[in-house]
């Protein structure tokens, strides 16, 4: 049992080894004085952490690519400055779509020394995950996680970069309503179609009461749960109602499926109109269903299309054969905004980078945002955008500032 | 039951007990206490379907109610977490018992039994999923507090004591099981219940007192698992994963055994564990690993891998003499299904 395994270190650490190691390192410290410590730039290693296998492989797929990439530039263009070029080294861990398994990553990268944790993808991932690292005051960015309460707990480790629940469904009211007064209000009559869970039941309750108070009528809610494997009836219901809009709220393969059961159906509402669809902006929905897809809208995260380096990332993305979605920008622009906090820090101590994070106004990122302001750990510029699938691609249709096209609405 | 009867339980929780002393990285812990209290719901399936021979699909729906009750108790109540988890319990024991009077009275047996507890649990979730007093779909966060007397602990360690604690005395009760007349009763009913019947066995009575012991021991694991992780949501607590994980953990270890539950736990999961480890970071590697012991350990190891090793023992020990022989049969009455 004492003696450690060759190779996985941390498994067969002993009391002694560490104390060991501890007095090394206290002796040398001293003598190591920083000429020395900037001629070593140890790697600085960053935790990534992503649901590859089970229910949500596909999302993580997509993030781990973004924050890949994000290293891999950043290492590219010389690593991190203030520490003599120190290039970032990834550890992945794979939180297999369950909040254990994330907690457990989390334990496994702070004992391989991680400085930081970008990821988690899905709000109880996040919600374990950001908790179990603040035991170490490790830095924790939540990638995509919207529930708010996320952020309520006030974590000091905490952020997210991107706009959580109640910044979203705001936004996405909003410019709804402008977007049918502008079209001379077509829309009149809603269903919710929604899937049961955290996400799906929050935002239909939300949208129960606020959109009456815009002039929309909600006709019916129908629930779902996650996976559904069939949308027949769902679709019959919606038929027979005759709505102006449908706003559904679900996962990737349901988004899917009610579009594709809708299309076959020939159920051809005014718009669709998704809030955090999962499916409406992502490429590969585009490419493998294109004409369900067609004129679907969604108010989700997405990037700044006006942003040359976001171009480049999507044509980099695709050019690698893999469909593109928000995961990857998120991920992107969190390890680029970390990396900006160490630089700042110009150190790989927990305390520095948190400070930084705090302090940061970081625009070298790829979403319409602004400079980064955190108050307790929310970045307040970060908003959702309207895209719409539009021919083979995603659009930005809303608001007019960043708006790449014309919203096809009402879409018959 | 003799001091001599539990050697073996006090020998290894005493050996585990010195585990964070030699131990002391944190993912190692870690991932203990999850795979200990996995043990334990196990444990608690292992009363019921090992020794009484009434598998349950459902038993989501004991670990979700331990799980739901700790953490309801405590954020809407204000009630100390402590008193929350001994709640937990007495919730769990309650459910079991409800559930049980309404199906065994039913003369539900079998895979009626089995589809019965699954549609429990399914039922428990989706309401737990729309309930205001669950937090519904945004489940339930309780406050990252550490302090004792809040039952959450700055050293893992500690919680690794505390739960394999708990597993210590469900070793302990399950050996009771097994000596008691409540224990001869149950394997009676399970090996042939009109027999049981015959001989005078209330076997109603004592598959309700099974179940209520069962559900509140899977129950002390939920509530465990809320004070852990301090996140819980319908999908998590009464979902189908843990009904799952609850009932391979003793098959593969060896049904209706003291040890079986927490054998096949630490196999399933340390294996998978060690895999990941040793596999570079194939993602899924533990995955494969888990399913690849499960297809061995059903096909060759039956009676688990306890029986396994019972039937290499016997083969290899073919001199013992005769009373040691009958001895191990009779400590292990499953060995040979």
């Amino acid at each position: 049992m004492r003696r450690p395994v060759q190779g996985f270190p941390h498994l067969g650490l002993t009391r002694r080894s560490v104390l060991k190691a501890g007095a090394a390192v206290a002796a040398v410290a001293p003598l190591a004085a920083p000429s020395i410590l900037r001629a070593q730039t140890a790697a600085v290693k960053i935790g990534i952490l992503q649901p590859v296998t089970g229910a949500l492989a596909h999302d993580g797929d997509l993030g781990r690519l973004g924050a890949e990439m994000a290293i891999n530039e950043i290492n590219a263009a010389g690593g991190i400055k203030a520490l003599g070029g120190a290039k970032l080294e990834m550890l992945f861990g794979d939180a297999r779509s369950t909040p254990e398994a994330g907690t457990q990553e989390v334990e496994r990268m702070q004992a391989d020394g991680a400085c930081a944790i970008v990821g988690g993808f899905a709000s109880p991932i996040c919600l374990a995950a950001s908790q179990a690292a603040a035991r170490y005051d490790l830095p924790y960015l939540v990638d995509v996680g919207v529930s708010d309460q996320i952020m309520a707990r006030g974590l000091k480790n905490t952020f997210r970069f991107g706009p959580g629940f109640g910044k979203v469904t705001t936004v996405a009211l909003d410019n709804l309503t402008r977007m049918n007064e502008l079209a001379g209000k077509p829309a009149k009559t809603v269903v919710l179609v929604h899937e049961d869970g955290l996400f799906g039941s929050g935002l239909a309750k939300l949208l129960q009461t606020e959109l009456p108070k815009r002039g929309f009528e909600v006709l019916e809610t129908i629930a779902h749960p996650t996976p559904a494997r069939d949308m027949s009836n769902v679709a019959l219901r919606i038929r027979s109602l005759n709505p102006d809009l449908v706003i559904p709220s679900n996962y990737y393969g349901e988004f899917v499926l009610l579009a594709r059961t809708m299309q076959q159906q020939r159920i051809k509402p005014k718009g669709v109109y998704a809030v955090l669809g999962g499916a409406a902006s992502n490429g590969r929905f585009v490419k493998e269903f294109p004409q369900a897809a067609q004129n679907v809208i969604d108010c989700n995260h997405w990037h700044d299309p006006r942003n040359p380096q976001a171009l480049a990332l999507r044509k980099a993305v695709q050019e690698q054969g893999k469909s593109f979605a928000y995961n990857v920008s998120l991920n992107y622009s969190n390890v680029k905004l970390l990396a900006d906090a160490i630089e700042r820090a110009g150190s790989t101590d927990r305390a520095k980078i948190i400070e930084a994070l705090n302090a940061s106004t970081f625009a070298g990122h790829i979403m319409p945002y602004g400079p980064t302001k955190f108050v307790n750990g929310q970045n307040e510029g970060a908003t959702p955008i309207n895209t719409q699938i539009q021919g083979d691609d995603i659009k930005v249709i809303f608001p007019e500032a960043y708006a790449e096209a014309k919203a096809n609405f009402p879409a018959v | 039951m003799t001091v001599r009867d539990l050697i073996p339980v006090l020998v290894l929780v005493g050996l585990a007990a010195l585990l964070p002393l030699v131990v002391t990285a944190s993912p190692v812990l870690n991932f203990l206490v999850f795979m200990l209290i996995v043990a334990l719901g196990a444990q608690g399936w292992n009363i019921l379907g090992g020794f009484g021979g009434q598998f349950s699909f459902g038993h989501a729906a004991f670990f979700g109610t331990g799980a739901y009750a700790t953490a309801i108790l405590q954020l809407r109540w204000g009630v100390n977490a402590w008193a929350g988890l001994a709640a937990a319990v007495a919730a769990g024991g309650a459910v079991g018992w409800a559930i049980g009077f309404l199906s065994f009275r039913s003369g539900l047996r079998g895979s009626y039994f089995a589809l019965v507890t699954l549609a429990f649990a399914e039922v428990f979730r989706i309401l737990a999923n729309a309930a205001p007093l669950t937090g519904g779909a945004a489940g339930l966060l309780i406050g990252l507090d550490v302090r004792p007397a809040n039952l959450q602990f700055a050293d893992r360690a500690v919680f690794y004591w505390l739960v394999l604690g708990f597993v210590a005395a469900v070793l302990v009760l399950t050996r009771w099981i097994q000596r008691s007349r409540f224990g001869a009763q149950l394997v009676a009913v399970r090996e042939n219940e009109d027999a049981a019947k015959a001989l005078g066995v209330d076997s109603l009575r004592v598959k309700l007192r099974a179940i209520a012991l069962s559900g509140a021991v899977t129950a002390l694991a939920g509530g465990l698992y809320a004070q852990y992780f301090l996140y819980i949501d319908a999908n998590i607590a009464y979902g189908g994963w843990i009904s799952v994980e609850l009932l391979l953990a003793p098959i593969i270890g060896g049904v209706g055994t003291v040890f079986g539950p927490v054998v096949g736990a630490l196999t399933l999961h340390g294996l998978g564990e060690v895999a990941k480890q040793f596999a570079g970071r194939i993602p899924g590697i533990d995955l494969i690993v888990f399913g690849t012991v499960l297809v061995l350990a059903v096909a060759f190891a039956r009676g688990g891998i306890l029986g396994l090793l019972e039937r290499l023992r016997d083969r290899g020990v073919g001199m013992l003499p005769p009373s040691a022989k009958s001895r191990t049969a009779k400590e292990v009455p499953n060995a040979g299904r």
